[in-house]
């Protein structure tokens, strides 16, 4: 039998981010882009094109979410608001003003980005269920406009067709020119939210998660990064948002509907919450299940709520989280033997 | 005018009746429940199997369909919500919001996905002058009044009222007593999904029936219960009454927007008086 070997100090080894832990970022992004990257074209033989760019686009939002979710520890239920809003301003931007698809992601996300610098201030002040609910709030209130009172330009429930001319290389008719244009803004959002994370800003928005009082007695102004942090998110949903629009070529105000909500937040604990991996995981796994399931299982509701209570109960480390863990484990062994 | 000022004292009612659950289920347990107005949507559907069983008779199907709400939700109250206490509220939030997707699917799969009319009880109007009043509101306006007596007295006079009142103070001293507080905890669950139930059959004659019917409640319930202040009785009934006119004077002179001033009002709330749970 081996002896029991006194416990490891516990002192996290990374006491901040260094200058040389901020170069092991940088480098570790490269492989992190590839690993992406060939990923996603190896699905695409397996599943169609057009499957994988709506995926990709999933998986965009679904980082959105997570930086807010996952690694600010606020659970929104109206996030779909800001996907919604970007596809709208990008829809309406080609339908009234100009035809450029370029312009119009540009439009979509500026005006996401104001939206959630206006919603960001209200709302950053609640936590836990009011945050969710005034979330959900302003959700419900941007749903109802685009349905009621904007009738005249967003065509109500119908939605409205988007006939965008190609620009440059950005070709929305041509879908592999759509699916390099959407792989390469997932991987832009990805070493973006990997930078931002891994920056002492996101080890203080990870603070907030723990203790929100504590980080404020140490004189940050929470409220400034939590609303930053909104708008951040909100941003990048927005920039899924316009790329839904263009991909689909076709808005209705189905692309905000408040029920919507819960897929997001399924992707993200399926995925496991606080991990950029994780959100991308649990997005294609959520995509599959909806893509698939609903049309082999006719209860497929049912099948979810299900799934989401196990998630609950018994599994709220995600699939990235079970991989780490797994990882961990298997990789200890060989640390401690040179020690013990 | 006065149209208006009944459908919103009708409406303040049936928000009441749904309100008072969700807000007591988190004074009590801390528990913000999403599954809240699941038992509405079965409440409803209940009546709409039973009243051709029992000859159109209103009442006995009323109180045979709140019967069969109490034991689904003990069930609920056992398996899921027990399991909640002093979690994290993102993950009770989701957990009761997957029995709601678990609940609506079952409803879709029994009774379909069409809109079922229930037709008025009463069907007959009371005439005051020139004016005409449909009674069937009127006597939900005066079931809500009776019904926020009856538990004002319940909760001031009772012994199980009073621990749960003080368990609303202090939940850790009530149990120092000796008392067993997760008893009474799920005795006011079922209560106030009870209560939800009644409202749903309620509602019925007045609005539609249909599967989501549950959801489309629930943010005006948690509305009414954010403004009237969490686990308060009073807070929630004043409130209700108050949504419930803005609801009317709304749709009086605009009709789609009834519910986003709700919506609206909650926010304006929120912004001057956040709570931090």
């Amino acid at each position: 039998m081996e002896e029991a070997k006194p416990p490891k100090p516990t002192i996290d080894p990374k006491p901040g981010p260094s200058v040389e832990m901020m170069m092991a970022v940088k480098e570790r992004a490269w492989i992190d882009l590839l690993v992406i990257a060939s990923a996603f074209l190896l699905l695409v033989p397996i599943i169609s094109i057009h499957r994988v760019i709506d995926f990709m686009i999933f998986c965009i939002f679904a980082l959105s979410f997570d930086l807010i979710y996952g690694y600010m520890g606020r659970l929104s239920f109206g996030h779909l608001l800001f996907l919604g809003t970007g596809a709208y301003s990008c829809g309406l931007f080609i339908k009234y003003i100009d035809k450029n698809p370029l312009l119009a992601i540009l439009v979509g996300i500026l005006v996401s980005c104001l939206l959630g610098i206006f919603v960001g201030l209200v709302v950053v002040r609640a936590t836990g269920a009011c945050f969710a609910l005034m979330n959900l709030a302003f959700n419900f209130i941007g749903f109802f406009l685009v349905l009621s009172p904007l009738r005249d330009i967003t065509k109500g429930e119908d939605g409205f067709g988007i006939h965008a001319q190609s620009f440059w290389f950005l070709n929305p008719a041509n879908k592999t020119n759509m699916f390099l244009f959407a792989l390469l803004c997932l991987l832009l959002v990805f070493f973006l939210l990997r930078r931002l994370t891994s920056s002492p800003y996101g080890i203080l928005i990870r603070s907030i998660k723990e203790d929100e009082t504590r980080v404020r007695f140490l004189g940050y102004n929470t409220y400034f990064y939590k609303w930053l942090t909104f708008t951040v998110a909100g941003t990048v949903a927005g920039l899924a948002g316009t790329l839904s629009a263009l991909n689909y070529k076709f808005v209705n105000p189905n692309v905000m509907d408040v029920h919507g909500n819960v897929g997001v937040v399924f992707a993200c604990l399926i995925g496991g919450a606080g991990h950029l991996y994780g959100a991308i995981a649990g997005g294609v796994a959520y995509m599959m299940i909806s893509n698939y399931l609903a049309i082999h299982i006719l209860r497929w509701e049912m099948f979810l709520g299900l799934s989401l209570l196990m998630i609950v109960f018994r599994f709220r480390k995600g699939i990235w989280g079970s991989i780490l863990t797994l990882w961990d484990y298997w990789r200890r062994p060989k640390e401690m033997q040179p020690a013990g | 005018m006065l149209y208006t000022i009944l459908y919103g004292f009708s409406m303040g009612a049936i928000l009441y009746f749904i309100a008072i659950g969700l807000s007591l289920t988190f004074g009590t347990m801390r528990v913000i429940n999403f599954a809240h107005t699941l038992t509405y949507s079965i409440g409803v559907y209940m009546l709409i199997t039973f009243i051709p069983l029992f000859k159109w008779n209103f009442i006995a199907s009323a109180a045979l369909a709140i019967l069969v709400v109490i034991p689904i939700s003990y069930l609920i109250e056992k398996f899921i919500i027990r399991r909640l206490y002093g979690e994290s509220l993102d993950y009770t939030f989701i957990a009761t919001f997957a029995i709601t997707l678990i609940g609506v699917d079952t409803i879709k799969w029994i009774w379909g996905v069409f809109p079922h009319p229930v037709s008025d009880p009463i069907g007959t109007y009371l005439k005051i002058g020139d004016l005409t009043f449909p009674i069937y509101r009127i006597i939900v306006f005066v079931i809500a009044i009776a019904l926020f007596f009856a538990l004002e007295l319940f909760f001031k006079k009772t012994i199980v009222g009073k621990i749960v009142v003080a368990a609303l103070e202090d939940k850790d001293g009530v149990r120092c007593l000796g008392i067993k507080v997760d008893k009474y905890f799920s005795g006011v669950f079922i209560l106030g999904s009870a209560l939800a139930g009644l409202g749903g059959i309620l509602y019925a004659p007045i609005g539609a029936v249909h599967p989501y019917m549950g959801l489309s409640v629930l943010l005006l319930a948690f509305a009414v219960v954010i403004v009237g202040g969490m686990g308060s009785l009073k807070g929630t009934f004043f409130s209700a009454f108050t949504l419930g006119m803005v609801m009317a004077l709304t749709a009086r002179y605009w009709s789609q927007g009834a519910e986003t001033m709700v919506f609206i009002v909650m926010a304006i709330v929120l912004m001057f008086r956040p709570i931090d749970i």
